[in-house]
């Protein structure tokens, strides 16, 4: 300041750049080591997703009739005569344990297959697209394995890069829905207060109150069971959607009745505005820090309850893929034992649910608006 | 006089935000000896506190101390001590007197066990022995009863109360040295007079050094034997109170002497229409006591039968402690409040029994200022279109919206540029001139000021009293003008109604109330003023 005369009214000032809230979060953000760790895992697992076809090498219905519950293969990048050599892949020797019936794989160095980097392979379809190049895949078109097969011979790392899209499908999709339902009727219910609010409270608390689990297994039984997959996610969504808007109302209808009597909210009644204008324009912006970090943690929150009922058999059904599809297949002791590469999704899904926790956390540090530091 | 008991040479204090590092405290050394007050003065901001917090060793996580300082506590250089060794200064030869009462005191604890505990932490004593020392040091600090106060909890005491218990808390080791940080400005007036003539008392008996921090110049004028004063982080003068008083030095200091509020309200048009009228208001709160099986139910009356009349370019005062029902009163007459008995008239039209919808069109004509300048602009929205949303809701062409804002802030004294700048950008100050310029920009004739200057600073405060003053010159506004400070009140109101537990006590012209005060309740109010410690 030039002028530091004290009876300068603006002798206090407000010198250096102007920042907005959201500036400010940023600044704040970048500064949180965790925080932007999460961000890049999280969005790697979407970009993940969202181009699973180009990052897996088969689809995820593809059967490699070749290899039944085929172990991983290691990428191997020095020749078996010594020296430094293209990756490439070992394939297997199949013997059959003559008393156990076992089929034991042992790495065969005759049967070399090499990686090509973005060849051409199975077509894949984008927005309406048509593409075949892939990141890897086997040199003229022979088998690679990464992560092995399952008990069909399909390939576990494809299946778990297109299931993948769906598990976050399905994430981002309970999240939305959850935090729309739960903004309109915790706001409506803070703010207009009264009978309304006691009736609201109530139906949130019926909804708190039900057995989740019979739940979705009751689903599975009014469904018909020739019902179209696509159908039961969708129903499967709504009620993952029912069970968890609840917890968002509540929690923002505590806070839209601390800042209903907030002196700026009295300030723009006496102003003039309406109802509308004032949810819109003054409690739902102040409200937005909250509800989007409510939703980076519903999103690992949804993961885990995904995979978990997906297991169980009552989530996504085959032949949509998912993490916890995929898992399904290992419900058992003996293939749990005889493939245990097929618990593959399980890294994944704490993967995915680390990597949005660490972001949410961040998100919240950074949104704090009493943070300075 | 004595060798100084504490000394701090070039403190520095830096803090790491994310916009970047920033100065706190530049270059601050004071020092006190036993027996002597030393006052700390400066507006918010000016970094007191922190250099306190920096004897203490008691900063934020992100603050950085300079390298250059340091902090010498009777004979030993205590600015580099590890932690363990600061934990046992404090509290047993450092004490610090906090300005909340009211989230100083742990409300789980009692009284007793909280005043017991600081003195176990320092001294291996018996359990009797405990509570006795524990009713002396209640007694010591005169709490009325204080072996039935060992056993109560901090929500049974009042404000004074508590801060009585803080008090003792501080003294239960006989310190050497007490820092009390702003001990009365959450207090009403009555009641800091009362807790800075304890300060004194018990300072006198124990031979203690105290550093009293504080904004009030009434406050170390009465209180203070050194006074020194601090500004953006720096000392700007220092000397012996008396003296600094007589005779600033500083530019700063003769400002802050100098912005204590004065002068008198012009005087109004005797003819003037009465502009805003509220007859025989009545509120009650209902709460309900009891159990679930018996429930009863017992009325707050929070107003009762109230009557308040302005005339145009009149200013109205309301005085009276917290919980007196003024605030309650004032937003009911502008119907933002709760609902009320009586009758309330805006320029002859009964408005006592319209909704809110119906309400809206006399909106921009009724405004109010709100204490607390940082809560009441919306953190989300630049300043532009918080004063333009009372013109966008009452339909006001953009050009004219324009012409307006441009309007209210030239009268309030704001540059232009500050149109697309956030809330948080602005000092209290700066913020509630815009709270201000929101209210005009409307071309009010009433408004009602909810403690406009008591969450500001002294100098910040008499900019405020003028502008309003300037305002209501120009654009003859009438105010109703609540407020605790009675030296704001002569400054600024022609009449003044004072009130005490919902009734009004005493009513008339500003002068007549303040000068020949007629109940005992005003006269300790004035006295409590205008005088401080007897």
């Amino acid at each position: 300041m030039s002028d530091a005369s004290p009876l300068d009214l603006n002798a206090e000032a407000t010198g250096g750049p102007s920042l907005s809230y959201g500036q400010l979060v940023r600044r704040r953000f970048y500064r949180n080591r965790f925080g932007m760790a999460g961000l890049i895992g999280c969005l790697i697992i979407i970009i993940l997703s969202v181009f699973a076809g180009f990052f897996a090498p088969y689809s995820a219905a593809t059967k490699d009739r070749e290899a039944i519950f085929s172990p991983p293969q290691a990428i191997r990048i020095f020749a078996p005569e010594g020296g430094l050599t293209r990756p490439y892949v070992m394939g297997f020797t199949e013997e059959m344990d003559q008393t156990t019936f076992e089929i034991t794989f042992a790495p065969d160095p005759e049967k070399q297959v090499r990686i090509v980097f973005f060849g051409e392979g199975e077509e894949w379809r984008f927005l309406g697209l048509t593409f075949d190049t892939h990141l890897f895949v086997g040199e003229n078109g022979q088998p690679v394995h990464l992560l092995g097969t399952d008990g069909l011979g399909r390939d576990v790392l494809s299946r778990m890069f297109h299931g993948s899209s769906i598990t976050l499908l399905m994430a981002f999709m309970v999240m939305g829905a959850a935090c729309l339902i739960g903004t309109i009727v915790g706001v409506t219910s803070g703010y207009v207060g009264g009978r309304t609010d006691i009736v609201i409270q109530r139906i949130i608390e019926f909804v708190k109150s039900f057995p989740d689990l019979p739940l979705y297994l009751a689903l599975v039984a009014i469904l018909p069971t020739r019902a179209d997959p696509l159908f039961i996610f969708i129903m499967f969504a709504m009620i993952l959607v029912l069970l968890q808007w609840a917890n968002l109302a509540r929690e923002l209808r505590g806070k839209v009745i601390a800042i209903r009597s907030v002196e700026f909210v009295r300030a723009a009644v006496a102003v003039g505005a309406s109802d509308q204008r004032i949810i819109l324009r003054h409690i739902v912006p102040n409200m937005s820090s909250h509800i989007i970090v409510w939703g980076t943690y519903v999103l690992p929150e949804v993961i885990l309850l995904e995979s978990f009922l997906s297991f169980l058999g009552v989530g996504v059904q085959q032949p949509m893929v998912s993490w916890g599809v995929m898992l399904n297949q290992v419900r058992d002791f003996q293939s749990l034992a005889a493939a245990p590469w097929l618990l593959a999704p399980v890294g994944m899904i704490i993967l995915a649910v680390l990597a949005f926790n660490a972001l949410g956390d961040g998100l919240r540090d950074a949104m704090d608006p009493y943070a300075n530091d | 006089m004595t060798e100084p008991l504490l000394t701090i040479e070039n403190v520095a204090v830096s803090f790491q935000t994310a916009t970047g590092p920033r100065v706190a405290v530049k270059d601050v050394s004071y020092s006190v000896a036993r027996g002597r007050t030393l006052a700390v003065v400066g507006e918010s901001g000016s970094g007191k506190s922190v250099t306190a917090r920096t004897i203490m060793g008691m900063l934020a996580p992100n603050a950085r101390v300079g390298e250059t300082t340091k902090v010498v506590f009777d004979g030993d250089d205590i600015s580099n001590w590890p932690e363990e060794k600061l934990r046992d200064l404090r509290g047993r030869r450092i004490s610090m007197i906090f300005q909340e009462p009211l989230t100083s005191l742990n409300p789980v604890y009692k009284i007793g066990d909280q005043v017991a505990e600081i003195i176990r932490s320092h001294r291996e004593i018996g359990k009797a022995e405990l509570k006795a020392e524990v009713i002396r040091l209640l007694t010591e600090v005169q709490l009325p009863d204080p072996e039935a106060r060992y056993g109560q909890y901090p929500h049974e005491l009042s404000g004074g109360q508590r801060q009585r218990v803080m008090i003792a808390m501080a003294l239960a080791n006989d310190p050497d040295l007490l820092i009390a940080d702003e001990p009365t400005t959450a207090l009403d007036v009555t009641v800091q007079a009362e807790i800075l003539g304890l300060i004194k008392a018990l300072q006198d008996k124990h031979g203690m050094a105290v550093i009293l921090i504080t904004h009030d110049l009434t406050v170390v004028e009465h209180v203070s034997d050194d006074v020194v004063v601090m500004r953006h982080g720096e000392v700007v003068e220092r000397g012996e109170t008396s003296q600094v008083f007589a005779d600033p030095q500083h530019a700063y200091t003769k400002h802050l002497l100098a912005s204590e509020p004065k002068g008198k309200p012009d005087p109004i048009e005797g003819d003037a229409p009465i502009v805003m009228e509220g007859e025989h208001l009545r509120i009650v709160f209902h709460l309900k006591a009891g159990g679930f099986f018996n429930p009863q139910y017992r009325e707050l009356v929070a107003v009762d039968n109230v009557s308040a009349s302005i005339r145009r370019g009149e200013t109205l005062g309301i005085v009276g402690e917290s919980g007196s029902g003024k605030t309650t009163f004032g937003m009911s007459l502008i119907r933002l409040g709760a609902n009320q008995e009586g009758q309330i008239s805006f320029k002859g039209e009964r408005i006592e029994h319209l909704t809110r919808k119906q309400m809206r069109p006399l909106r921009p004509k009724i405004q109010v200022v709100f204490q607390d300048p940082f809560s009441s602009l919306n953190p989300r929205m630049i300043i532009r279109q918080i004063i333009e949303e009372g013109l966008t809701v009452n339909g006001l062409a953009p050009a004219e919206r324009r012409d307006r804002i441009e309007q209210a802030l030239t009268d309030v004294q704001m540059p232009l540029d500050c149109l697309d700048r956030f809330p948080h950008e602005f000092s209290g100050g700066q913020r509630q001139r815009l709270a201000i310029a929101r209210a005009i920009a409307l071309d009010p004739e009433f408004i009602l000021l909810d403690e406009p200057t008591s969450a500001l600073d002294l100098s910040i405060q008499a900019q405020i009293i003028d502008l309003l003053r300037e305002l209501r010159r120009r654009r003859g506004l009438s105010y109703l003008f609540i407020s605790h400070d009675l030296k704001v009140v002569r400054a600024l109101c022609h009449n003044t109604i004072v009130m005490q537990h919902g009734k009004v006590v005493e009513f008339g012209p500003t002068s007549e109330v303040l000068e020949r005060p007629q109940t005992d309740y005003t006269k300790r109010l004035v006295k409590a003023a205008f005088e401080v410690v007897a």
